[in-house]
């Protein structure tokens, strides 16, 4: 293997570098561009128009409350669900196993999707029965709201901050606790004088991980926020090319490139930050466990308080989902409910060409997409874990790089490039640009994979006369194929409900799933937006069956 | 714990057809970490004997492993040549270079290598399954190795379900079941704990010294190395140091750095004075140290002397008489279960001494030293 790595390495460079340079530099120069014909005429117009319009100070503003509390709501609560898993001895522990996979099983715009549907203003089901039960003359809540924009974002972030917070919970060293309490500081001094700031490293890297995330969010902003007319970045971009008659790419592109360059920003604060923090967690004694503190009379309260986040999390949408696709209008749950359930909403889907279509893009997406992105994966993880030389840390740091590209300012970028190619509206641009954005995800379980084959197990099976072709085959796929299936599972779910790239990209003929849900939700077809998500919920999960068996079959041969 | 069984030996033999003697001639190897070029091996010549156990002894980073993964082939060196037997398996000049997996060697490696996915029987089968020898053979084979290795009924245990000892032992059968030509061994017992180890080290000396075969093993550990080899190399910096049995190495090191690195020792400096009959008289800071002559040295010459604490006699007053006396107080004793160990003071200088546990001498205490001149060996620089 050792003999062709030269040639591989400027290869996988090669392509992984239009991946991700390409969409940004044409994003570059599309923002200093007047139109997306006339690619070279230099204009500052864009950037002047973008910025001097009077209602840009809003956007900016609702982007940072929107960015900042759904990081810190996140980050707060990841913080309590991790220490009442790690510290103390609440009841039913793998719940919170569940909590962290939870964001593969429902796909962002049906969660926003189930919010609008309990608690819009009109005719939300929880605003309706308190209407109807409690007198409220006005439905008491609205969802359409920065509040609430918050909320759901923060919940679905919520794993992602309970992932970086946890481990470094675990790895806590009670004895800095101990012997503050033995120096006479009281309790609460002790959490935030030592605990707090031990944590810190962690805690602020959850908080940029998840600002981030929500930054990129279009889903929540989509679907809760345009309604009530509170546009952040990401769906002010989508309300410049989708909306109106004339779409302008460049202006597009230059708002595009502010939230590009924050994200890159905040990217590396995260990289700093979880650098210190491995520091902090490599000090730590080897096979310590933390003392377990008793939660007595707070111990079911609590542990109600965490089901009922769970339950908000994973059983609502689906069940509100499941409810809304049965029911001909927004009615609260009732015998005439029950009376009035049918299938029309089912029907209506099914016989819609358009969503059969994007059904079938979104499974040709996620198989194809998912199958060479891995295989694109496996090559490039090879190269960072293995190879190793300077050559590569560019490769690592390429890669890297797009983990914080939000994907309607890739979908900018990509668009701008597709347009001046044959592929431009074909489902070959939807699945290029879907490997360029998700790249990282399939590229971490196999390297992390490739890592665990320590160089040993490779050179044994040399000396014990196999050949570098009989070694790929009898030790390092085996002991890869674990990863490869995880990854391949993440990047095909991901695939499957892909929007924010896809709104861009997606034109009439490459309808997608989550572009199909979206054009429901503007038009509140709730039915059908709810039939049509079962579907895709389900197609997912068919997609994670059918993997995990292959991955059975494969460990069986041998 | 590695007890290998004693009474199979008719069963598994490996057959030596050919006295598999390894030549190496002129090989040096660079790496570059970090930007900086360091040489891992620096014209190494070195003829390791056929059915011995060689020892190649160095302190981390001194080349061993560098030099044990080039014979293996897992390695390609700069420069020179490598022969197992008749056959030349690397040569820059005639570029040769036979892969690994066609040089028909068994290695054990430091970190075992078991492969996490196969169960014991699977481990051990590899190298039969990858020369496609037939089943039957195969499983013959790997029920006689295991049997060897008393991990009989093992078969279908998986290879994560072992012990640190049992995996050295399944390591140990793969590197043996297709009757390699070498084995080769890279510190297979550093990831052992202290007592198992000492143990598996007895087993593996009269186990490759039944089996008749050409045995190369890399290690850091000096008592390790004293009490497996025939044979032991001593590396630093690139370069193969000495070669001597075990007592040579010990007793006759010609060089400072071997004396050193290898058990406890007391360097003196100092020059040579006078040679009388077969000792020499050299000059130190102590005073006039009577040593061991073992080679041609001339008058005036600035050599190392080296003292072994366990040769430090102390004796009486009444017996003062003899070359090397000297009178030092005791600066430290340490009660340490099998002796007792400290530093005695001869003037600006502290020496390394021992004495039996049930000594009754004390800190503090003076004391007549003395060093007998056979144990007081002459190092070059």
């Amino acid at each position: 293997m050792r003999r062709h790595a030269p040639a591989l390495t400027p290869t996988l460079i090669a392509i992984v570098s239009f991946l991700t340079v390409c969409p940004i530099s044409m994003l570059f120069l599309g923002s200093f561009t007047e139109g997306w014909e006339a690619l070279g005429n230099f204009t500052l117009q864009k950037y002047i128009k973008t910025y001097s319009d009077p209602a840009f100070a809003a956007i900016i503003k609702n982007t940072t409350i929107f960015t900042i509390g759904s990081a810190l709501l996140a980050t707060a609560l990841a913080l309590l669900l991790a220490y009442l898993n790690t510290r103390t001895n609440i009841p039913f522990k793998s719940l919170f196993g569940i909590l962290s996979i939870v964001p593969m099983m429902i796909p962002h715009i049906l969660f926003a999707a189930s919010w609008a549907l309990l608690l819009n203003p009109s005719n939300g089901l929880i605003n309706i029965f308190l209407k109807q039960f409690l007198g409220f003359a006005e439905a008491p809540l609205n969802i359409y709201t920065l509040e609430g924009m918050i909320l759901v974002e923060a919940l679905l972030d919520l794993p992602i901050a309970y992932l970086v917070i946890s481990p470094a919970m675990s790895a806590f060293d009670v004895s800095l606790e101990e012997s503050s309490r033995v120096c006479g500081a009281s309790s609460l001094r002790t959490t935030l004088k030592v605990t707090l700031p031990v944590l810190r490293p962690a805690i602020l890297a959850a908080i940029t991980l998840v600002a981030v995330r929500s930054l990129a969010s279009f889903a929540v902003p989509s679907v809760l926020g345009m309604p009530g007319r509170i546009y952040v970045m990401a769906t002010h971009i989508y309300r410049l090319i989708a909306t109106g008659f004339s779409p302008d790419y460049g202006m597009a592109a230059a708002v595009g490139m502010s939230v590009l360059a924050i994200s890159i920003t905040l990217i590396f604060v995260y990289r700093s930050l979880t650098a210190e923090g491995e520091k902090y967690v490599t000090i730590s004694s080897r096979g310590y466990r933390p003392t377990v503190i008793d939660l007595k009379k707070a111990k079911y309260p609590l542990f109600i308080f965490v089901s009922l986040i769970a339950c908000l999390l994973i059983v609502l949408p689906v069940v509100v989902l499941f409810y809304t696709s049965l029911v001909p209008y927004s009615m609260v749950p009732s015998a005439k409910a029950l009376a009035a359930m049918n299938l029309k909403h089912w029907q209506a889907v099914i016989k819609d060409p358009i969503s059969m279509l994007s059904l079938k893009n979104s499974i040709f997406l996620g198989i194809l997409g998912a199958s060479l992105g891995i295989i694109l994966s496996v090559f490039v993880a090879y190269v960072i874990v293995k190879v190793r030389t300077t050559a590569s840390g560019l490769l690592e740091a390429f890669s890297f790089l797009s983990f914080s590209f939000p994907g309607i300012v890739v979908g900018i970028g990509f668009m701008l490039f597709f347009v001046r190619t044959p592929l431009y509206a074909t489902i070959w641009a939807l699945l290029i640009g879907y490997i360029a954005t998700y790249l990282p995800y399939g590229i971490r379980p196999i390297s992390s994979a490739f890592i665990q084959i320590h160089s040993h197990l490779e050179e044994s099976s040399r000396v014990c006369g196999g050949s570098s072709f009989y070694t790929m085959r009898r030790i390092i796929i085996p002991l890869l194929t674990p990863g490869i299936v995880s990854g391949w599972i993440l990047m095909a779910t991901m695939f499957v409900r892909e929007l924010s790239l896809s709104v861009v990209l997606s034109r009439p003929g490459t309808e997608v799933l989550a572009v199909q849900i979206l054009r429901f939700a503007e038009d509140g077809l709730w039915g059908k937006l709810a039939a049509l998500g079962i579907i895709m919920i389900f197609v997912s999960t068919v997609l994670v069956i059918s993997a995990s068996l292959i991955e059975g079959r494969i460990k069986k041969v041998k | 714990m590695l007890s290998l069984a004693k009474e199979e030996d008719q069963y598994f033999v490996p057959n030596p057809i050919k006295q598999m003697e390894i030549r190496i001639s002129n090989l040096s190897k660079d790496f570059s970490l970090e930007g900086k070029k360091f040489r891992a091996l620096d014209q190494v010549d070195l003829t390791i004997p056929a059915n011995q156990i060689f020892t190649i002894l160095g302190p981390s980073g001194c080349g061993k492993t560098t030099l044990l993964r080039c014979i293996v082939g897992l390695e390609t060196p700069d420069s020179g040549e490598i022969a197992i037997g008749e056959e030349i398996v690397f040569s820059k000049e005639k570029s040769i270079f036979i892969p690994p997996e066609k040089r028909g060697l068994g290695m054990v490696f430091q970190t075992y290598a078991i492969w996490p996915h196969m169960n014991v029987f699977e481990n051990v089968a590899y190298p039969l399954q990858a020369r496609r020898e037939p089943k039957e053979k195969i499983k013959r084979k790997v029920a006689e190795v295991l049997q060897l290795v008393q991990l009989a009924g093992f078969e279908n245990r998986p290879a994560t379900k072992l012990s640190g000892g049992q995996q050295q032992r399944v390591a140990l059968a793969r590197a043996l079941v297709a009757e390699p030509k070498v084995i080769l061994f890279d510190e297979p017992l550093s990831n052992l704990d202290a007592k198992l180890r000492e143990e598996t080290r007895k087993e593996l000396r009269r186990f490759l010294t039944r089996l008749k075969i050409t045995a190369v093993y890399v290690t850091h550990d000096q008592a390790e190395a004293l009490s497996l080899s025939d044979t032991i190399a001593v590396m630093n910096n690139g370069r193969i140091v000495e070669i001597g049995t075990p007592r040579d190495i010990y007793f006759h090191s010609e060089h400072k750095f071997v004396a050193d690195f290898i058990g406890r020792a007391n360097i003196l400096e100092g020059q040579v004075r006078a040679i009388e009959n077969n000792y020499l008289i050299t000059d130190t800071s102590l005073g006039p140290i009577v040593c061991q002559k073992k080679r041609e040295i001339e008058i005036g010459k600035k050599v190392y002397i080296c003292i072994r604490p366990e040769f430090i006699k102390i004796i009486k007053t009444d017996q003062k008489k003899g070359p090397n006396i000297f009178l030092g107080k005791i600066e430290s004793l340490v009660f340490s279960g099998d002796l007792c160990e400290g530093e005695v003071g001869i003037g600006q200088i502290s020496l390394n001494f021992q004495v039996e546990p049930t000594s009754p001498l004390q800190e503090g205490e003076e004391i007549f030293l003395q060093f007998p001149p056979d144990h007081c060996q002459i190092l070059l620089h």
